[in-house]
């Protein structure tokens, strides 16, 4: 196997940090693929030129997404990695695998792939990096044979995604692990075959802490919440201040709705102005807790910046229950797809869609009413519909009134 | 629904190298030519991407619907 100089690479490889270098040499020595991979980076640092091609026909039969091509200008002077594809393999809810299932997923990829792994993507697959074309019908029928799935890419709707939830957090408001696999197989045909205009992901996070930044990273986050109170423990909080927290600057001060009040004796809350943020909770888990009914708060439309700028998320249904089997939910999911389809051009995300027509327009589209909530700013965006019929209704009351004598202008 | 399936193909075919066709513009351009559901549509494209008649191709983050080269068939084996 060919050595190669590596200088600048190995600048990355210093500090106390985990590098990729190290991991990517490590892999390289058995393996031809991620040998020739490292000579590569080595050969894009030097020249500052990326040398990549991404994209073009490239797949399994039957799916179009999953496997993302990528092809290098430098093939003969690089052959491991001429051709370098990237494979995404549904990860399952929550990121729980036993050790036995990581070896499979290793085993298979040694064979026909570089070795080289990305646990996990930020879309968040099991993503494997590096194969031939040849050995892609391969590896899925070995990866499927074995119970495993590939995940998406393109224009789908990309692999659902969740927080652990009940799988190890206290704080959840509803079953995230059970959720996303259930919309992993409820949406298996736009998972696999893209049919949108562009990606739309959906990310599901237990509680406001939002473990996978649904807020920023998804078209639609269901992000979990209460409707009732938050129970305080008084003991449990003179307990934080004995043990030195100072519950004015920690908590009080950053709340972000001002609803704490705590004067060295009772710690109060203004439930009605709380926004469930969690922050007080994490703070002070042995004194908080939220009570009552539970369920999820929807928002639409983030994304990065590629079209138009960065969005984040906007508040459509303040709460929703979220129960098996979530027909409510698939509902409106499958309402937001037929809008979104109806409205959108090719590569513009659903929040470029909503900044574009409108939130009315929006929400006329999928039949939620407009309420409070869905207020992106303070004087901003009322929402105000007046139909053709509310105008007729409207005119025709300032008419009797007038006959009446009862209108006040 | 062969004939259906040639109606799609002929579509795909009179847009190669004009258009990059997204399957939602077959679903709309099919079904308003030949006064269908577009699930009728829908079922047939699917059954073609099935066998490899037609596939996805992927470029700048967006797919579309194409036929395949004979290379592609080749690798899949579906022609000598």
């Amino acid at each position: 196997m060919k050595k190669y100089d590596t200088p600048l690479i190995d600048e990355l490889e210093k500090g106390p940090w985990p590098s990729f270098v190290t991991e990517m040499k490590k892999a390289g020595k058995n393996n031809e693929m991620a040998n020739d991979a490292v000579g590569h980076l080595e050969k894009c640092y030097q020249t500052k030129v990326g040398y990549w091609k991404h994209g073009g026909i490239v797949g399994v039969l039957g799916y179009g997404g999953g496997v993302i091509g990528r092809y290098s200008e430098l093939g003969d002077e690089f052959p491991g990695v001429a051709h370098c594809h990237t494979v995404r393999i549904n990860q399952t809810s929550g990121f729980f695998y036993t050790s036995s299932a990581l070896r499979e997923i290793c085993d298979i990829w040694d064979k026909y792939g570089s070795g080289l792994t990305n646990m996990h993507g930020s879309t968040g697959d099991l993503v494997l990096l590096g194969t031939k074309t040849d050995a892609l019908e391969t590896i899925f029928a070995e990866y499927s044979s074995r119970g495993w799935d590939l995940g998406s890419s393109g224009s789908a709707l990309r692999t659902p995604n969740c927080c652990v939830g009940p799988g190890r957090c206290e704080w959840t408001n509803y079953d995230t692990l059970d959720l996303n696999y259930a919309l992993t197989q409820e949406f298996q045909d736009e998972i696999h075959r893209p049919m949108f205009s562009y990606k739309f992901k959906i990310k599901m996070s237990g509680c406001a802490c939002d473990c996978v930044a649904s807020i920023a990273r998804a078209d639609m986050s269901i992000i979990g919440t209460w409707k009732g109170h938050i129970e305080i423990n008084q003991d449990e909080v003179k307990n934080y201040a004995k043990n030195g927290m100072d519950i004015k600057a920690e908590i009080v001060d950053m709340c972000p709705t001002q609803c704490i009040s705590y004067e060295g004796e009772e710690f109060k809350i203004n439930n009605a102005e709380c926004s469930r943020c969690m922050h007080c909770i994490t703070r002070m888990t042995k004194a908080l807790k939220p009570a009552g009914e539970r369920g999820a708060t929807i928002c639409i439309g983030s994304k990065a910046p590629i079209v138009v700028g960065s969005l984040l998320s906007w508040v459509i249904v303040p709460f929703i229950k979220v129960e098996p089997p979530y027909t409510e939910l698939k509902d409106l999911i499958r309402k937001i797809w037929e809008w979104w389809d109806d409205n959108a051009k090719p590569r513009e995300r659903i929040g470029e869609v909503i900044e574009m027509k409108g939130m009315r327009s929006f929400l006329e589209g999928i039949g939620q009413s407009p309420i409070p909530q869905q207020i992106k700013e303070p004087r901003k965006d009322p929402f105000m519909f007046y139909t053709e019929d509310d105008m007729a209704a409207f005119k025709a009351k300032e008419a009797e009134e007038k006959k009446t004598g009862k209108y006040k202008f | 629904m062969a004939e259906l399936q040639d109606k799609i193909f002929a579509f795909c075919e009179a847009a190669k190298g004009k258009k990059k066709l997204k399957e939602k513009d077959i679903l709309i351009g099919v079904s308003a030519e030949l006064s269908l559901e577009k699930d009728d549509v829908k079922k047939a494209l699917r059954e073609m991407i099935n066998v490899g008649r037609l596939m996805y191709s992927y470029g700048g983050g967006a797919s579309s619907v194409e036929i395949p080269s004979e290379e592609y068939l080749r690798e899949k084996g579906m022609i000598p």
